[in-house]
């Protein structure tokens, strides 16, 4: 059990069992530098491109396709050329032993607008 | 039903074992059971232009879309064909008040609020009445889904999972948009190799007090079934649609033989031309309307057997309903066989409530 106050506290100490004093290289550690930061980040992992979302549904029901384990739970956004005024945002999960796939299309703020 | 001629009509003891033996199984069966095993839901914002909604309905071929309010994070209504039709006799009648650009932004949410306050839906301080969304749980039997959607008056009414974790965070899922097709699916699914416990099933629709029949000689005492000739405008087409309270109309030759048919979800194809306030709809008819969602140029006359499914006086009960299971056919077109002279609609709803046995 770690006593932060262990330092400033008056306590009766028991001899050999006196906490030891953090070393001091442990706070010496120096700023993350800028080169970290210019470095790309990680690529997408290639087997979240196989989206259902571009399937059209093969009946009114809107069944598709068995979706992929691996991109459950996971937000797409559509990829569009700009400008659009709408976008649309994709997500599948797992319901009992039945797959969602929600599509849900959003307008896009124009610029200079200050509505909510 | 009386016509002169002596059909037998179905007994009394063979519809009630049928109705019976149905709720039994919409009673023990959960709305669970209408999602599909890979689904897809298409949902808008509540705040998207109405003009960008009919556009994308349009392009993904569906008749109607759940709202979505992000910052409740739930479901608070549909969208449907019925709203373009209101919308665009709305423009009709105010004329050009409403700007281009007012058009380009006009939500959905605004209109929703405009329709509150048509519908006289709006208390004296002009604030709307709160309005509870009709929906389901994934957990309701599939009577409870089918008497909410037949006593809405609804096409489709949404799924939802609400669940609340350590009951603070409440979290609402759009599971499923559920329609009296599915429901009538999984019956004739369950029923199929079972047909002799539902006797009713192999009667014929003459036969059964089911559908709204056009009334002969002597009868002048039932509704007429109303039907419209492909020259009447667009505006008379939708007026008509609206104030009869049905969702399609079918539109026939002077001999009553029937051409087409005009649903109120073909009112999507006018968003195919983004221009669709300044159609005007006493100017156009129906025929022209309908020539805007088809792809090729079907000349006038040529019968269009996809969009206008028909069937016979004699056809039983069962294969009307394993036809009316699919959800882009809502109703059939009874004919004669060979003039093809209509003699009466029987729709999704007529099933159920003729099933159900409701009023």
């Amino acid at each position: 059990m770690n006593n932060q106050y262990g330092d400033d506290h008056d306590e009766a100490t028991v001899l050999g069992f006196e906490v030891p004093k953090s070393p001091d290289s442990s706070y010496n550690n120096v700023y993350p530098g800028t080169e970290d930061e210019a470095r790309d980040p990680p690529i997408v992992p290639p087997h979240l491109q196989h989206t259902v979302l571009s399937c059209p549904s093969r009946d009114s029901a809107g069944s598709i396709s068995t979706p992929h384990n691996v991109i459950l739970n996971h937000l797409y956004i559509e990829n569009r050329e700009a400008p659009r005024s709408v976008v649309a945002l994709g997500f599948t999960h797992r319901f009992r032993s039945k797959f969602v796939t929600v599509v849900l299309y959003k307008p896009v703020q124009r610029r200079g607008n200050t509505s909510a | 039903m009386g016509n002169g001629e002596a059909i037998p009509q179905a007994s009394e003891s063979d519809i009630e074992i049928s109705r019976h033996r149905i709720s039994a199984f919409l009673s023990t069966h959960t709305a669970y059971e209408l999602l599909p095993e890979s689904g897809k839901v298409i949902a808008f914002d509540i705040n998207m232009p109405v003009k960008q909604a009919f556009h994308i309905l349009y392009e993904q071929g569906i008749p109607v879309a759940p709202l979505w309010n992000s910052y409740k994070s739930q479901c608070v209504g549909v969208l449907t064909a019925l709203d373009f039709v209101l919308i665009l006799r709305e423009l009709g009648n105010h004329g050009s008040n409403l700007t281009e650009e007012e058009l380009e932004t006009h939500t959905i949410a605004a209109w929703k609020e405009v329709k509150l306050h048509l519908n006289g839906q709006m208390d004296d301080s002009g604030r709307p009445y709160p309005r509870h969304l009709i929906h389901s749980g994934p957990c309701d039997s599939l009577k409870d889904v089918a008497l909410k959607i037949f006593q809405n008056k609804v096409s489709t009414i949404p799924i939802i999972h609400s669940s609340s974790r350590d009951g603070s965070y409440f979290q609402s899922q759009l599971l499923h948009l559920a329609s009296l097709s599915g429901i009538l699916k999984c019956i004739c699914r369950h029923f199929r190799h079972s047909s002799s416990s539902l006797p009713i099933l192999q009667q014929p629709i003459c036969a059964i007090p089911l559908g709204t029949w056009v009334p002969k000689i002597g009868e002048s005492s039932r509704r007429p079934l109303a039907m419209l000739r492909p020259n009447t405008s667009l505006s008379a087409a939708l007026s008509l649609l609206v104030q009869a309270e049905v969702s399609s109309v079918p539109i026939v030759d002077d001999n009553d033989s029937l051409l087409d048919i005009y649903s109120r979800s073909d009112i999507t194809d006018l968003a195919k031309d983004k221009a669709y306030a300044r159609i005007s709809l006493d100017e156009m008819s129906i025929h022209e309307a309908l020539q805007l969602g088809q792809d090729a140029n079907s000349p006038y006359g040529v019968f269009n057997g996809q969009r206008c499914q028909m069937c016979l006086p004699s056809d039983p009960l069962h294969k009307v309903m394993e036809r009316l299971s699919n959800p882009r056919v809502r109703r059939l077109v009874i004919v004669e066989a060979g003039s093809k002279r209509v003699e009466g609609i029987v729709s999704l709803s007529d099933v159920f409530r003729f099933l159900l046995g409701l009023a």
